[in-house]
């Protein structure tokens, strides 16, 4: 039992930890928090869901596509919400205040739109659905590829940001902005191809909950609180701690939930980040980024 | 033309057109006055916090929430009237507990976590109302919905007058210096915290009443309809399209919003949802100051 739990605990942390890198790639390097970004979670699940029962492509496949999808999408939304805001500093500045309620009304559009084309009835398909057992727990094939996948992109973006050139300017313009681009980091590039690739995390967290469990249009929704949970836990631009924090939020939530029942989910999981704001707002671990 | 005479006789105008229309006779066209009133009240008062000071909150449904739980709870105890008064003071007794503490936190960080305040708190009353056996609860013979119409447009009155009051007065004046910039406006003495409460604390009454009139008019409560977040999503919507920081945005902006919702919410719930957080961004991006801002330039014109 216990066993299983852990297990249901590192699954869902794994998912947590992925979908809270993306938002916090995006926040760290635009300072923008994305509201829509469980919506991403959404979009990736909806192609994974109808490229298997349209056409019967398989959701190992669908993580190449949504990748593709959700970063022009993303490429897109930088393009004609943000770039001209971003340039000036007059604008940007009132685009830091102003990015939740735009995020919020593109969110808006995104839940609305998918129940309008999809209708609002929850979906599913079956795949890697056998049942393995590891010394007393079991896990579906679905679970595993998820953990595996998980585990790749988190463990890749630290890799990518420890030892990569390109991962250091990365940092460097979470860090201090104005400093990167004065030693020579292309500030504009490192924001676009964060939006491209924060975008595209959730589009392929979102294939990997679509073989896990329902889908709906307004499905996003959670996975952006549970995100923001996990990114502020961890301060906000901190990209390693917010991968910590994902785990933490999967361990707390099962286990609260285990101990309780399931109708203190979301009481758990609301507490915890009214909570953490009030007292911690710069994060458990350490200390968040400067908000400008 | 925009003088503060005309202002005042264009407000007092409105107001008695509004006042006039349960003469018509119509349940159709009182129902619509009594949601153009209700928004009126409800962004009035947020606008009270949020616009004057620029802490926006994305939660402004708990005080309206509370305010519709306290009402329903509360009938069974007393008369009407004395159990809408015990709304309004719930709403404000809740923001005064957790403004000192929320009110700390700044920028996107209190926008969130207003929003996650609000969640919280409907969950918890969604807790309470299972263990309690009540999924949702009826109310048998509420007021006439002229008597409530009339409580409604008093309320968007005292609301529109508060703000205008507000505008022009020492305490307005102090919470523009904390929107402008706040460890500036502590330094030179404007008691900061004090000017922030006792806003957080205003404009979170009136929304309790709101709440409590309109669960009477629907005689129906449910935790999850009545903590609705798409209540704060519209608030904010609304008072942004209307413009903020000039007293006729509320107004212009519910105009837009019940004309929109008239013509699409029954038929087209997703369009008129996708139309608003587009009426969002655009209005954000390209009219940061509002149908109001527009409407002043064309009278300058």
């Amino acid at each position: 039992m216990f066993q299983q739990l852990l297990f249901a605990a590192v699954v869902s942390g794994a998912l947590y930890a992925l979908v809270a890198l993306g938002l916090n790639l995006v926040y760290g390097s635009l300072r923008l928090l994305n509201i829509a970004h469980g919506d991403l979670v959404m979009i990736g699940a909806y192609t994974a869901f109808w490229s298997f029962t349209l056409l019967g492509i398989s959701p190992v496949v669908s993580l190449a596509t949504t990748t593709v999808l959700c970063a022009a999408f993303g490429f897109l939304v930088y393009v004609v919400l943000l770039k001209r805001q971003l340039g000036s500093p007059a604008l940007a500045q009132r685009l830091e205040a102003n990015s939740l309620i735009i995020f919020y009304g593109l969110s808006v559009i995104l839940q609305n739109g998918a129940s309008l084309a999809f209708s609002a009835t929850s979906r599913g398909y079956q795949f890697l659905d056998g049942v393995h057992m590891f010394g007393g727990v079991s896990a579906t094939g679905s679970m595993l590829l998820l953990l595996g996948v998980a585990a790749a992109i988190t463990l890749g973006a630290l890799a990518f940001l420890r030892f990569h050139v390109a991962g250091w300017s990365l940092l460097a313009v979470i860090e201090r902005k104005d400093a990167a681009a004065v030693v020579g980091v292309n500030v504009e590039r490192v924001q676009m191809i964060s939006i491209c690739a924060g975008f595209a995390i959730a589009g392929i967290a979102g294939v990997l909950v679509s073989m896990t469990q329902q889908i709906t249009p307004f499905m996003g929704f959670p996975f952006t609180i549970a995100a923001f949970v996990v990114v502020i836990m961890g301060g906000l631009g901190n990209i390693a701690a917010g991968i910590a924090a994902g785990f933490v939020l999967g361990f707390i939530e099962t286990f609260g939930v285990a101990l309780t029942s399931a109708t203190y989910r979301s009481i758990l999981i609301y507490g915890i980040f009214v909570g953490v704001l009030l007292l911690r707002p710069q994060g458990l671990f350490g200390k968040a980024v400067q908000a400008r | 033309m925009t003088g503060k005479p005309f202002q005042i006789a264009a407000f007092l105008a409105v107001a008695g057109l509004l006042a006039l229309v349960p003469l018509l006779g119509s349940e159709y066209w009182l129902g619509v006055a009594f949601i153009v009133a209700m928004w009126i009240a409800l962004i009035q008062s947020w606008s009270l916090l949020s616009a004057t000071t620029g802490y926006i909150s994305l939660g402004h449904a708990v005080f309206y929430g509370i305010g519709a739980y306290v009402l329903v709870v509360s009938l069974d105890w007393m008369p009407v009237p004395y159990a809408l008064a015990l709304s309004g003071a719930a709403a404000g007794l809740l923001a005064l507990v957790v403004g000192l503490p929320v009110l700390r936190v700044k920028g996107p960080y209190f926008v969130i976590l207003t929003f996650g305040f609000a969640e919280l708190v409907k969950n918890l009353v969604m807790l309470l109302e299972t263990r309690l056996g009540q999924f949702s609860r009826m109310i048998f013979d509420a007021p006439s919905l002229e008597a409530l119409y009339y409580a409604m447009l008093a309320l968007a009155v005292i609301a529109t007058a508060l703000a205008a009051w507000t505008a022009q007065s020492r305490f307005g004046r102090g919470l523009a210096a904390i929107r402008e910039n706040e460890v500036a406006a502590e330094a030179i003495g404007v008691p900061v915290t004090r000017l922030k409460l006792f806003a957080f604390v205003a404009s979170a009454i009136i929304p309790g009443i709101v709440g409590g009139l309109l669960v009477l008019r629907t005689s129906y409560f449910a935790a999850d309809q009545a903590f609705d977040p798409v209540v704060s999503f519209t608030i904010v919507t609304t008072a942004i399209v209307g413009g903020l920081g000039r007293v006729s945005g509320p107004l212009l902006g519910t105009l837009f919003l019940v004309i929109l919702s008239e013509l699409l919410w029954a038929r087209f719930p997703q369009a008129y949802m996708m139309i608003l957080g587009a009426l969002l961004i655009v209005f954000i991006l390209f009219v940061p100051q509002g149908l109001a801002g527009l409407v002043s330039k064309g009278l300058k014109r």
